[in-house]
């Protein structure tokens, strides 16, 4: 059971439900839809792998938890992130991260990948550090933005809402947030 | 002998076309924050041992009880 596990979470394009979630209906779909987007939300915003696992663990128990009061007004997606932001805007406070130091490189050297080619790996990972350093020097709320932006599944009015804002609000400092991290990132070649 | 001869364009062609191929990788270019994140998220997996954690979480957790209203609308 366990190795059939983890061949289905290794390829992210599978098309078959996850093991573990079979018999749950919508939610081994929802876990093979979402949850790149879920971890990815809270690596790059929390700027920790383990966090992230722990942040993607703890969603989709909930989401398994809560299943009867998502009431579709809003997409799974939405939900979803709804639930990472909170989580993870709530480890940002806690007193224990608040005093945690930054994250030991060989955290970042074990991130799984499935670039092809041992030069597209070190790009990818190069590149992943940059991007990093990066988000890390914006605020957390244009961090916030432009991770959610860049999900071309929500649109302006979702982004918005997920932040409590307007989408005019959004684009307005989208531009701002873009900026800033174009300046950062070419600091950082 | 002439096939040697003809061979070694065809591995010079391929390697050239490799190089070609890793240098157009690795001077991608993006047009925004957003596409490099977009980029950079599609190179992401997420790890293995989470799918193996939740099930074991699950198995813990009582499957969620459908309301009542639910289950009588969905006869």
């Amino acid at each position: 059971m366990e190795s059939l596990v983890s061949e289905a979470f290794v390829e992210p394009d599978c098309s078959s439900p996850p093991p573990f979630l079979e018999g749950e209906g919508d939610l081994a779909g929802l876990y093979q839809k979402h949850s790149r987007a879920v971890y990815y939300l809270a690596l790059r915003f929390l700027a920790n792998p383990h966090k992230a696992e722990d942040v993607t663990h703890d969603v989709f128990l909930k989401a398994y938890r809560k299943w009867e009061q998502f009431r579709g007004e809003s997409s799974a997606r939405t939900w979803l992130y709804r639930i990472t932001i909170n989580h993870c805007c709530n480890l940002q406070r806690s007193w224990h991260e608040r005093n945690l130091g930054p994250v030991e490189e060989s955290t970042w050297e074990n991130l799984p990948s499935h670039a092809e080619s041992p030069l597209r790996v070190l790009e990818t990972k190069e590149l992943g550090q940059r991007i990093q350093s990066a988000l890390d020097g914006l605020s957390a709320e244009y961090r916030l933005l432009l991770l959610l932006v860049a999900d071309e599944e929500l649109s302006y009015d979702e982004v918005g809402a997920l932040t409590e804002q307007s989408a005019d609000a959004v684009r307005g400092k989208l531009h701002r947030a873009r900026k800033a991290f174009a300046t950062i990132f070419q600091k950082s070649a | 002998m002439k096939h040697r001869t003809k061979s070694i364009p065809l591995e010079q062609a391929q390697q050239q076309a490799n190089v070609q191929q890793s240098e157009q990788e690795t001077t991608r270019q993006f047009a925004n924050a957003e596409e490099m994140l977009r980029y950079d998220a599609a190179q992401m997996t997420v790890p293995a041992a989470v799918a193996k954690r939740l099930q074991q979480s699950m198995g813990q957790v009582a499957a969620p009880k459908r309301s009542w209203w639910r289950r009588l609308f969905s006869k």
